[in-house]
């Protein structure tokens, strides 16, 4: 279970996320929606640990741990996944060594040995077939020269590959063609155990009709302003974040 | 410098009876010519980034009774030796010329193709802090084919200091390529002089890995002498702990339709210091030139040191040359990316790397030696023992 308690965070000395309060519990689906800089990609990278941004108040447990005083692949052991909103190019660092590293990383983690080439290869091939991810961008550089919506595809079939226990979807959705958005969601819903519990980040219905989220929030000004079940996004789908402005 | 030329005068007789005519030939003029010159200061333009005084300086035993083994191909050596390593332009090619004892000859008559490597390995090994001077010649002839695989390890814990010369000439249509892989440990200073001469449509292929080592300096000379030569230089350094490593290149296209490829990079971690000098050289008959040089350089920590200086000189007028350089740190948001899949800091930090020398490694023409160097550099980045990074 994901609590996040008051949470307060800055970048380059401002302050973005200004009091933020959500439990999340195993199993849930939250989506998180609200206006371009309202903070959700904040709020995802203070999550997972990214060193840019400073926690000033306020704090955050993952099945009772602090994991604010965990470094960033602590926090990703933990079962903590980010799917990026702007996925990096790593040249060099081909996408099997890259998978690897971490599946292994994970495996340690858990006490258990690397797994052996044969059995890690035979995993790539049935987790890209779940996401129908060409085979020729597994056998290149992390990203390297994917397309917008091959990059996102990626983030889910690592994702596929990992088997986190929370996954927060930052625009998963933005730069997929319709067939590819289908593809991803029913991938991720395949993919999915009881347990495990998602923060999808998103501007659209589309995916959310896929997803079926149980809650959604919107963020605005670095706070959750509105909480409610999946009618909240039809709405905001058809009158925009105006209306709700207006009420506050 | 003077204990130096005070053991060669003292022990000259000893010295001449375990060596070679061909040799001993030469060994006054390059003593002569060293102290003329002494040992360059950090004035001297090619010796900017090194101090030799303070390598040469430490007392070094020296072995110089080894029996002379065998005397083959002495009309080979007497055309070739010590032609184009020059004795007046450089003092350290000086000292090893009045010090070698053995030359080793690779000799391939026109035509022929060696189908395997050549492959010698130095093995140092000594009780006592140990000197040694090293020479080495490999001539093609015309049409002719050869690898030449050189690896330089130490066994023992000790103080070493190698200087060596090596001279290659390639003849017309000839393609020699020389692998110069140093994987010794920080008690061991290299001086190599390398000296090559590519004749028409020859081509070159020089590529040097210091994997580890204590000093090391490679002067690398190449002089493209004929029409269509070609050379290919690449450079992969790997430098930690208080490592220091200059090469300095020099590329000389004297003939017209000459093609050169130089890519050296480097990764210098803690406290250790990289330079490299590379200078292309386009004279003014060297017409239709093709020449790029680039030297990348992944500086890991606020202490380590790279100095680089590509220079370009260029008197011909139909040319197509670029240069250039870059000097970088670790790639943050690749870190943070990786980290966030469960990647530890130092395997990313390892992996990141890996991806900065694999295009240099990629560009090794030997197959079976890319995979091995492939093996060699992640074991180099993963078992620095006193390396920050590793939590093993
Ligand atoms: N380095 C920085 N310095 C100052 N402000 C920053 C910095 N980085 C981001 N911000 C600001 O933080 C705010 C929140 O950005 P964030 O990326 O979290 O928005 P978002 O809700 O994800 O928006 P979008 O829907 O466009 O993805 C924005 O106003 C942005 O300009
Ligand atoms: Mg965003």
């Amino acid at each position: 279970m994901l609590e996040i308690k008051n949470l307060h965070a800055t970048i380059g000395g401002k302050e973005i996320l200004k009091g933020i309060d959500l439990t999340i519990r195993p199993g849930e689906i939250h989506a998180l929606m609200g206006q371009n800089g309202a903070g959700k990609s904040t709020l995802s990278n203070v999550l997972v640990g990214h060193p840019a941004y400073t926690v000033t108040e306020g704090s955050v447990t993952y099945h009772g741990k602090d994991i604010l005083a965990l470094t960033p692949d602590e926090r990703a052991l933990e079962g903590i996944f980010l799917s990026f909103q702007q996925p990096v190019e790593i040249p060099g660092v081909s996408m099997v060594n890259f998978m690897r590293a971490a599946l292994n990383a994970k495996r340690k983690h858990q006490g258990l040995e690397p797994m052996d080439a044969a059995s890690f290869l035979k995993l790539m091939r049935e987790r890209r077939k779940i996401v129908e991810l060409d085979n020729k961008l597994t056998n290149r550089s992390v990203n390297e020269g994917f397309s917008g919506g091959e990059k996102k595809r990626n983030e889910i079939f690592q994702m596929a590959m990992l088997e986190p226990t929370l996954a927060i979807l930052d625009e998963t959705d933005s730069g997929l063609d319709v067939d590819a958005l289908r593809i991803v969601a029913e991938g991720f819903n395949k993919l999915r155990k009881p347990e495990t519990s998602a923060i999808v980040i998103t501007h659209y219905q589309r995916l959310l009709d896929y997803l079926k989220p149980d809650f959604v929030h919107v963020l605005l000004g670095g706070r959750i302003v509105r909480s409610g079940g999946p009618e909240l996004a039809t709405e905001i789908e058809q009158h925009g974040f105006d209306w709700i402005k207006e009420e506050l | 410098m003077n204990q130096y030329l005070e053991l060669f005068h003292s022990q000259r007789n000893l010295l001449q009876q375990h060596s070679h005519d061909v040799l001993n030939a030469q060994r006054q003029a390059a003593a002569d010519a060293l102290q003329r010159q002494g040992f360059p200061s950090q004035k001297v333009e090619r010796y900017k980034y090194t101090n030799v005084a303070a390598a040469f300086e430490p007392n070094y035993g020296l072995k110089l009774d080894a029996p002379l083994t065998t005397d083959v191909l002495p009309d080979i050596a007497r055309t070739y030796y010590g032609t184009l390593a020059n004795v007046e332009q450089d003092a350290i090619t000086a000292l090893n010329t009045m010090l070698a004892q053995d030359l080793l000859v690779i000799y391939v008559p026109a035509g022929e193709r060696r189908e395997h490597p050549v492959q010698l390995t130095n093995m140092l090994r000594s009780a006592v802090p140990l000197m040694q001077n090293r020479r080495l010649l490999i001539v093609a002839e015309a049409g002719a084919h050869v690898q030449v695989l050189l690896t330089d390890k130490a066994e023992s814990g000790q103080d070493f200091l190698t200087t060596q010369v090596t001279e290659v000439f390639v003849g017309e249509g000839a393609q020699v390529e020389f692998y110069d892989i140093e994987d010794s440990h920080e008690r061991c200073h290299r001086f190599h002089q390398f000296y090559a001469q590519v004749a028409a449509g020859g081509k070159l292929t020089h590529t040097t890995f210091t994997l580890a080592s204590g000093l090391s300096r490679n002067r690398t000379d190449v002089m493209l002498t004929g029409k269509g030569a070609d050379v290919l230089m690449l450079g992969c350094v790997i430098a930690n702990g208080q490592q220091h490593v200059d090469n300095n290149t020099l590329i000389d296209h004297q003939a017209p339709g000459c093609q050169s490829r130089e890519l050296y990079k480097y990764v210098v971690d803690q406290q250790a210091t990289g330079a490299f000098a590379g200078r292309v050289l386009v004279r003014q008959e060297a017409q239709q030139t093709d020449s790029v040089e680039r030297n990348a350089n992944l500086v890991c920590t606020e202490q380590a040191r790279m100095w680089t200086q590509p220079m370009l000189e260029i008197y011909a007028d139909d040319v197509k040359c670029s240069h250039g350089s870059t000097v970088g740190q670790l790639n943050d948001e690749a870190l943070f990316y990786m980290r966030q899949r469960g990647i530890s800091e130092a395997e990313a930090h390892m992996l990141l790397k890996q991806a900065f020398a694999s295009e240099v490694l990629a560009e090794v023409p030997l197959e079976a030696l890319r995979q091995r160097l492939q093996a060699l550099v992640e074991k180099r980045f993963r078992n620095c023992e006193d390396c920050r990074f590793c939590h093993k």
